[in-house]
């Protein structure tokens, strides 16, 4: 999770997509890894997956 | 060639990687966006290393609220423009190099011409949708991008080589929504230092660079992480600048 905890989901499939708007995070505000690498959110993630949520900063 | 002064000045990095690197330094052009936070470290730590020709652009003046981070300028320089005082500056830390300031607002229109001259593109700004004209800008032109960000204690930088690795858009595909951030000076600093970093092994063709690495440092936690990034065969900017994906 982007404060550094982490969070066990159970989910079947579901997309990237559908599984931040489940955690309320905005996906504009974040990239998500799964399995380390990060993915676009059209890409699918299930119980076996780790997903690292990451918050985009933008400053300079 | 380097000159006698030149040889004492940079003899730590002459022992580090040879005349031959040096020369290397001063031959490169570095376009850095931005003269704020990121940009403060970028410039001096660029400057004093020798890259020859250093043009930094900015449109702001400085303000009071700037100098907790920014220490390209000084108390003194409140008022006056960024692009002024960072030349001030620079020019004191380092008179064999070139330094162009410019006071400008970077767009669409004017940024081949902000790049005409420079082998790399030093990202420095603090937001997105400029940050994806840069992006562009190294696509068309086939150079690296080294890029940097920062909120609070938080920061993230990557290396986008056109052609070979993910570019910015690639892996942010959208600029995340427009918020006064928090700033810590030392922030900055690690976070540019690693740009910088980048940036001269980059012209010196050594070591391993953050290529489809974004790297993550949390100042919180004192703990540096990374996640792996690819080229988005969605991405509408590779799209544009014909740039075809590779398998990998
Ligand atoms: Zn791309």
């Amino acid at each position: 999770m982007p404060d550094g905890s982490r969070k066990e989901m159970t989910v079947s499939v579901a997309s990237i997509e559908e599984i931040l708007k489940e955690l309320h995070i905005n996906p504009v505000e974040v990239v998500v890894a799964k399995n380390g690498k990060i993915v676009p959110e059209e890409e699918t993630a299930s119980s076996a997956d780790e997903l690292k949520i990451v918050r985009v900063v933008h400053g300079g | 060639m380097l000159n006698d002064l030149e040889k004492k000045r940079y003899s730590r990095q002459i022992c580090l990687f040879g005349e031959d690197g040096q020369r290397r330094l001063k031959k490169t052009g570095a376009f850095i966006a931005g003269a704020g936070g990121l940009g403060s470290i970028i410039s001096i730590y660029m400057a004093a290393a020798g890259f020859g020709m250093i043009r930094i652009v900015d449109c702001d003046s400085v303000e009071l609220s700037n100098l907790n981070r920014q220490v390209l300028h000084w108390s003194g320089d409140v008022g006056t423009s960024k692009a002024a005082s960072a030349k001030d500056t620079l020019e004191g830390i380092n008179p064999e190099i070139e330094v162009e300031a410019m006071e400008e607002t970077i767009s669409i229109e004017n940024i081949d011409q902000l790049l005409s001259g420079c082998d790399i593109i030093m990202d420095a700004m603090d937001n997105f949708p400029t940050r994806y004209i840069l992006n562009k800008a190294a696509l068309k032109k086939k150079i690296p991008l080294f890029h940097g960000a920062i909120c609070g204690y938080q920061g993230q930088a990557t290396t986008i080589i056109p052609g070979k690795t993910a570019c910015l858009r690639c892996t942010f595909p959208r600029a995340p929504p427009v918020t006064t951030f928090p700033a810590l000076g030392s922030t900055c600093g690690v976070i540019g230092s690693i740009q910088v970093t980048e940036a001269v092994k980059y012209v010196l063709g050594s070591g391993g660079l953050l290529e489809n690495r974004l790297m993550l440092w949390d100042g919180l936690s004192s703990s540096m992480d990374e996640v792996a990034c690819a080229r988005n065969p969605s991405c509408q900017d590779c799209r544009e600048a014909g740039l075809e994906r590779e398998d990998n």
